[in-house]
């Protein structure tokens, strides 16, 4: 009988599903035997010419002249990873039916029935609740965030854009694109001008819109403001209109024939073009009060939210010392605020770091010259947008898009850690 | 008694300028949206026509136009695959987000902080870094120019953004569910019965976050739909030039007034959901 329920175990091991059956759990050994042979089958009939397709990018191109129907090297690439992904779910899938027939063979060992299909599931559902929850959500999550991301990492060690698209034949080019883009020509000139720029502006913003918010919310939450709903009903307003509806809103507000330069030609002045391809510092600046415009008002909520919860006994032990109100709010409100808002600080740094579309509704699509397909208020995102959307310069637009990655992330990381909030966790509880 | 009187003005001016300030910004954020709404009552619709921010003539002609002139810009054809996809990807999202975020409150096993750092890396690659890849695949499926598409895309991406559903759900106290749990109740009955009657409000608060992505981007959409009658409000608005300046005021305050409506319904929601979501996240 021992040795019985041993080779049941084993089989297991081997063959997915056979243990469950010789234990006469018919349909669970069944559901593994079916997993087991779709994906053998999967795995003969695609898997593994699509991981060997993976590696070589496709060997023979295409040729419309002569009939022949080449290799698309980026579908052989996305197919590939898409077979690695599924080779890991079926280890997943093989690693539960061992725990399983282990936990089914102690249970026999200890002379316990084991639990009939629908007792086992419903039993499965309870423990293991956080699994079934989950199922869908990581299935969506990888196919549909985490494969795409996978695939342009790879991408940006291709030579994939330009000319070389599908029929042509895509390669392995090691660090070029990096190179292209840090070292090179061109592209670097332009990514150096863009990332200085992308950097001013993203603090310069970061600024102005997290002190406007907390300024905004402290005025409105001074004692002597009557009517504080009707005030802050403002800025929700401004909050809660859809923001591409606002930016092109403003952009007519500062075309040729809107409203700004017809008082400007009443004036007798000549019509300025705010936003052309010479402006400069003008758009520039315009972008930036146009940001503030839609992002103060999210800050004042949040600002409003945390003078909320300030404890109001900190102000009355200050008052009972004799505390000044200017001293009351350097000591404890600012300090409150700031300490209980750095979390957003940072990821509010990082949104307008990626902030695209500020700039590509106001300007999208001008190149300046000097630029690599880019315009002098472009961010590194909005470069991004132009270089693979645009144009198809699918590799360098990776090989930037990578870069940002690890500029966004080395940010928020080291902010974090050094922040207050990260090392005084509990200061004001 | 001196010190009272002398203060009394200060008090005064004080006021007196803070209120002034706020007529001031009031004034800064409402005048824009004023302006759009007073555009879109233009009689002729150009730019052009306008005497600085005011309409030369108003009628309303524009909005008429706007559904009866269907040639150029479809316009109630976009308004209807807007509302599709973002009741689509509002009902999946929101479910999505919800379990998510109560499973990685309620749960604690073995996957849950790599899966908390790995959303946390994931979310600091660009927004649509993999665009072109979610471009390809589609075309893989034969997905292009089809509004499913879209809710796929909204409603995989949602539950990324479970922490502030999280933080809501780490409020609730562990002694209910134990006591649920005591009682005989499965963790399936405890979902339904004790954790959904308490979500009330975070609930709608993801349901109106969810329901107001899709309603107002542009991205996706341009991406994924190449046929004009299968566009968004979004895309189509984007086309329209100087020229068509009134037909753009009247479209977008067709999008934005359920938004804003919605907005200063649950703005009590909102304050919470946004002043949770930083002080967890």
């Amino acid at each position: 009988m021992d040795k019985s329920k041993k080779a049941g175990r084993n089989s297991s091991y081997v063959i997915m599903g056979l243990g469950q059956l010789l234990y006469g759990q018919v349909i669970k050994g069944l559901s593994y035997l079916a997993i087991l042979i779709l994906f053998i089958f999967y795995m003969v009939n695609t898997g593994i010419s699509d991981i060997t397709g993976l590696v070589t990018l496709g060997t023979v191109e295409g040729d419309a002249w002569l009939g022949v129907e080449g290799d698309n090297s980026v579908i052989m690439m996305l197919r590939g990873i898409l077979t690695i992904m599924i080779v890991i779910a079926f280890i997943l899938v093989y690693v539960s039916n061992v725990k399983d027939i282990n936990y089914s063979y102690r249970e026999l060992n200890k002379g316990h029935k084991l639990l009939g299909f629908r007792d086992g599931v419903s039993r499965y559902i309870d423990r293991k609740f956080y699994v079934l929850a989950l199922f869908v959500p990581v299935i969506g999550v990888v196919i549909f965030n985490i494969l795409p991301i996978v695939f342009m990492i790879l991408i940006s060690f291709t030579n994939y854009g330009g000319d070389i698209v599908p029929p042509k034949l895509v390669d392995w080019i090691g660090f070029d694109n990096f190179k292209k883009v840090l070292l090179l020509s061109e592209v670097k000139v332009t990514f150096v001008k863009i990332l200085k720029w992308n950097l001013i502006w993203a603090v310069l913003s970061t600024a102005i819109n997290y002190f406007g918010g907390i300024l905004l919310a402290l005025l409105l939450n001074k004692k002597c403001v009557r009517g504080k709903a009707f005030w802050r009903a403002f800025p929700i307003l401004a909050y809660a209109v859809p923001g591409f509806i606002t930016l092109l809103g403003f952009k007519f507000m500062f075309s040729y024939g809107g409203p700004i330069n017809y008082y400007i030609t009443q004036a007798g002045g000549n019509a300025v073009g705010f936003l052309d391809i010479d402006a400069g510092w003008t758009a520039r600046i315009i972008g930036i009060m146009i940001n503030a415009w839609i992002s103060i008002p999210t800050s004042m909520l949040l600002a409003t939210g945390m003078l909320s919860n300030i404890n109001n006994e900190l102000y009355e032990a200050a008052s009972i010392d004799g505390a000044t109100k200017w001293v009351q709010f350097i000591k404890i409100t600012l300090p409150f605020v700031v300490f209980s808002t750095t979390p957003t600080l940072i990821t509010s740094f990082v949104g307008n770091f990626n902030n695209f579309g500020v700039f590509y509704f106001l300007r999208g699509g001008l190149y300046l010259d000097g630029y690599f397909l880019a315009s002098d208020t472009d961010l590194l995102i909005n470069w991004l947008y132009n270089l693979s959307i645009d144009n198809n310069y699918y590799g360098i637009g990776a090989a930037v898009s990578l870069i940002i990655f690890i500029i966004t992330s080395v940010i928020s990381l080291t902010t974090y850690v050094n922040s207050q909030a990260f090392q005084k966790e509990d200061t004001y509880r | 008694m001196i010190k009272k009187v002398s203060r009394r003005p200060k008090a005064i001016i004080d006021t007196v300028w803070t209120h002034a300030l706020l007529i001031v910004i009031s004034i800064i954020f409402f005048f824009p949206v004023l302006w759009l709404v007073m555009a879109s009552f233009s009689k002729t619709g150009s730019i052009y026509d306008f005497k600085g921010f005011f309409p030369s003539e108003y009628s309303l002609n524009t909005y008429k136009l706007l559904f009866s002139d269907t040639q150029m810009y479809d316009y109630p054809n976009w308004l209807a695959n807007t509302l599709f996809v973002a009741i689509g990807s509002c009902c999946i999202s929101t479910i999505l987000v919800i379990l998510t975020a109560y499973t990685m409150s309620r749960f604690r096993f073995r996957m849950r902080k790599p899966i908390m750092k790995t959303t946390l890396v994931l979310s600091m690659f660009p927004s649509f870094m993999g665009m072109t890849a979610v471009y390809l695949i589609m075309v893989n499926f034969n997905l292009i120019n089809n509004l499913w598409s879209l809710i796929l895309v909204y409603s995989a991406g949602a539950p990324m953004g479970y922490l502030v559903q999280k933080g809501y759900f780490d409020t609730i106290s562990n002694s209910i569910y134990e006591a649920a749990r005591i009682d005989g109740a499965t963790n399936p009955v405890i979902f339904t019965k004790v954790t959904l009657p308490l979500s009330g409000p975070i609930l709608v608060y993801t349901a109106l976050t969810s329901f107001a992505w899709p309603w107002s981007d542009f991205i996706l959409p341009n991406l994924l739909l190449k046929n004009r009658d299968l566009w968004t409000v979004a895309v189509g608005l984007t086309h329209m030039g100087e020229t068509e300046f009134s037909r753009f005021a009247a479209g977008a305050i067709f999008i934005a007034v359920p938004i804003v409506t919605l907005y200063f319904c649950l703005s009590k929601f909102l304050v919470a959901g946004v002043s949770d979501g930083a002080v967890k996240g």
